[in-house]
């Protein structure tokens, strides 16, 4: 890696994620992935780089629009438009989850329409139970063997260990830094908090955490401006590009934790393997995963994780993104809002169709709503 | 002692309000149109030609609304949320509910006792219920907006407009023409509809309101004070000149920047 600030080189690798995977993959087959079900890991373990499919914010949709149908999730059709486009060609497969309706489907028309080497559709229960969660531990171990097919190889325990042991690390790293945002003013913007995460979702694991240490130390020693400024904690739907951060922190604000799929609901505990690697990879990823896809109950109570984060990082604010058609998360906004108000946390929702076109009127609401904080 | 401002560069009009030892010296108002640095220079330039002070002479300047980033001039900048908010506050100190329809969105807005916003409400993107949609309507017309406000006073019913999209509310209007319908009922019936429309925003935020202030270019349109005070269950009121509240607002804002002077 060239010879620069940690934080230039994180950017930069946000800025072009498909040529550094490309780069860094030296060969090794690159394996892409919609949503956060299928754990990367074993794709690491199977001796190949995990690579999260995105889209491109506000990206002209011509190709996809042929194939979905107007109220399909804007955000779906434009990974979907990526891969037609062919910028996605370097992928030798794709695994997509049944995370949502939306995104289960694709996967069919994906696959018709534009099919690669390797395609893996990955089955996830929607509630949490005992009977579910050993459902899933089995639909690893389908997936595991489905890689094993495409490698020509078995994947070892020790392979999969080592590649959690990787993962945590990243995972230690990356609570580092978040605990960096918890004082006021924050060594580390929330801006530049998401670029690390989309520059890990695109790079091996091991490289991935020489980088994190390089930031953490550049980070941990900046100076403080002591600045006060309202803290937010963004929460919704994906969220894989910085502008809608850049957005609240221009208007005066430190964007310091969050609830969204590309950060805190994904990369911030450790997987526990003392129960097993399979049963460690289960309630990370499913038992923990805080994507409202998973019912987690009726009671507002489920947001409790939610308030916890608010407390611990010292939260204002809440501002939520809400794509459009996104079901479950629109249908859990008015619970969370009122609970999050019940403890005097207000909460500001902004709608959006992946496009952030209407960038005034989104300014506006948040500077009325950080002058509301004040 | 000297003059402050608040400009309130909006998406359809510019609004200017100067005020000296804490009364408004004037206000003036220019159309936005397509570039709103040189509209909000032409409000400033009919303030010079009527009172022959500059914008040297101001000693604080806030500036608000959709234009707000680009007022060079300006000391702060303020989202017009809280400045309709300061603006209705120091007209109505008992109003704890704003109405607020302007060219291109409309807002509910809660106050606190001291006029500090505590929640907000606004539509989202599409142009119904907004002052865009009743130019459209008093285009179908043929009318002018003063005529149109005016064009539903002798209404005894009202039609009913369900759609909540502003062209195909235009089509519903437009077949109740070929039907022939008294026009001051289908002009009675978009009223309603945009009443409607703001009452479903509003509701959550209701508590027992007595005193509802109506702002924005909108509140100019008699017809739609009438149609809001009816579905709102209280009357709502509208300042001498509604347009010019988030410029007020931020004039206050200025004058409290310069030590409430």
């Amino acid at each position: 890696m060239k010879n620069e600030s940690a934080l230039a080189q994180v950017r930069d690798i946000y800025e072009n994620r498909a040529s550094w995977a490309k780069e860094l993959s030296r060969g090794r087959m690159l394996i892409g992935y919609l949503c956060h079900f299928a754990p990367p890991e074993i794709i690491s373990a199977a001796g190949m780089i995990p690579y999260r499919i995105t889209g491109q914010l506000g990206d002209d949709i011509v190709e996809a629009n042929r194939y979905i149908e107007p109220y399909g999730c804007p955000y779906v059709r434009n990974c979907f438009e990526q891969s037609l486009k062919g910028r996605l060609d370097f992928l030798e497969g794709r695994v997509i989850p049944h995370s949502c309706d939306m995104v289960q489907r694709i996967y069919g028309i994906w696959k018709y329409y534009n099919k690669p080497n390797y395609s893996y559709l990955f089955n996830v229960p929607h509630q949490v139970s005992p009977w579910s969660l050993d459902f899933f531990e089995r639909e690893l171990t389908f997936f595991k063997e489905s890689l094993e097919k495409l490698a020509g190889h078995k994947i070892s325990e020790e392979q999969l260990a080592a590649a959690i042991e990787v993962s945590n690390k990243n995972r230690r790293l990356i609570r580092e830094l978040y605990d960096l945002r918890k004082k006021q003013p924050p060594k580390i913007s929330g801006t530049e908090m998401l670029q690390v995460l989309l520059a890990g979702s695109c790079l091996p694991a091991e490289e991935y955490n020489e980088l994190l240490e390089k930031v953490k130390e550049e980070a941990t020693a900046r100076k403080e401006d002591g600045k006060q400024l309202p803290t937010i904690l963004v929460w919704g739907c994906i969220i894989d590009d910085i502008k809608f951060f850049d957005i609240i922190e221009q208007a005066g604000a430190y964007v310091v934790c969050d609830d969204l799929c590309i950060g805190t609901r994904t990369v911030l505990e450790e997987i526990d393997t003392t129960k097993g690697i399979m049963r460690g990879l289960t309630n990370t990823y499913l038992r923990d995963f805080r994507c409202p896809r998973t019912d987690h109950g009726p009671s507002v109570e489920r947001f409790s994780y939610l308030l916890d984060l608010v407390r611990e990082f010292g939260v204002q604010g809440v501002i939520g993104y809400a794509l459009a058609f996104c079901d479950p998360h629109k249908l859990d906004y008015p619970d969370l809002r009122d609970y999050l108000g019940m403890h005097g946390i207000p909460m500001l929702l902004i709608n959006d169709d992946y496009t952030l076109g209407n960038v005034e009127t989104i300014k506006n609401r948040v500077q009325a709503f950080l002058e509301m904080l004040q | 002692m000297g003059y402050v401002a608040g400009l309130d560069s909006g998406s359809t009009s510019t609004k200017l309000v100067v005020m000296k030892d804490g009364k408004i010296e004037g206000f003036y108002v220019v159309p936005t149109g397509g570039n709103s640095l040189k509209s909000a220079q032409m409000v400033f330039e009919q303030w010079s030609a009527k009172t022959g002070k500059t914008e040297d002479d101001l000693k604080s300047l806030v500036a608000t609304g959709y234009g707000r980033e680009n007022i060079r001039l300006a000391r702060k900048t303020v989202s017009e949320i809280s400045c309709h908010a300061k603006g209705v506050h120091w007209l109505f100190p008992a109003c704890r509910l704003i109405i607020d329809i302007g060219g291109q969105d409309f807002k509910v807005i809660k106050l606190d006792n001291e006029g500090r916003v505590i929640n907000f409400a606004m539509n989202d993107k599409c142009a119904a219920g907004t002052g865009r949609y009743l130019e459209l309507m008093a285009n179908v017309f043929q009318m002018s907006l003063e005529k149109f406000s005016l064009a539903a006073e002798t209404a005894t019913g009202s039609v009913e407009i369900t759609s909540v999209c502003t062209v195909f509310a235009e089509t519903e209007v437009i077949n109740h023409i070929s039907w022939g319908t008294a026009e001051k009922e289908i002009v009675a019936g978009i009223f309603n509809a945009v009443a409607r429309r703001v009452y479903s925003l509003a509701k959550q935020h209701l508590a027992g309101d007595k005193e509802i202030v109506f702002t924005g270019g909108v509140a100019k349109n008699k017809g739609m004070a009438g149609a809001l005070s009816k579905i709102m269950g209280c009357e709502v009121k509208v300042s001498f000149n509604p347009q010019i509240t988030g410029a007020l607002g931020a004039a206050i804002y200025a004058c409290e920047i310069n030590g409430g002077q």
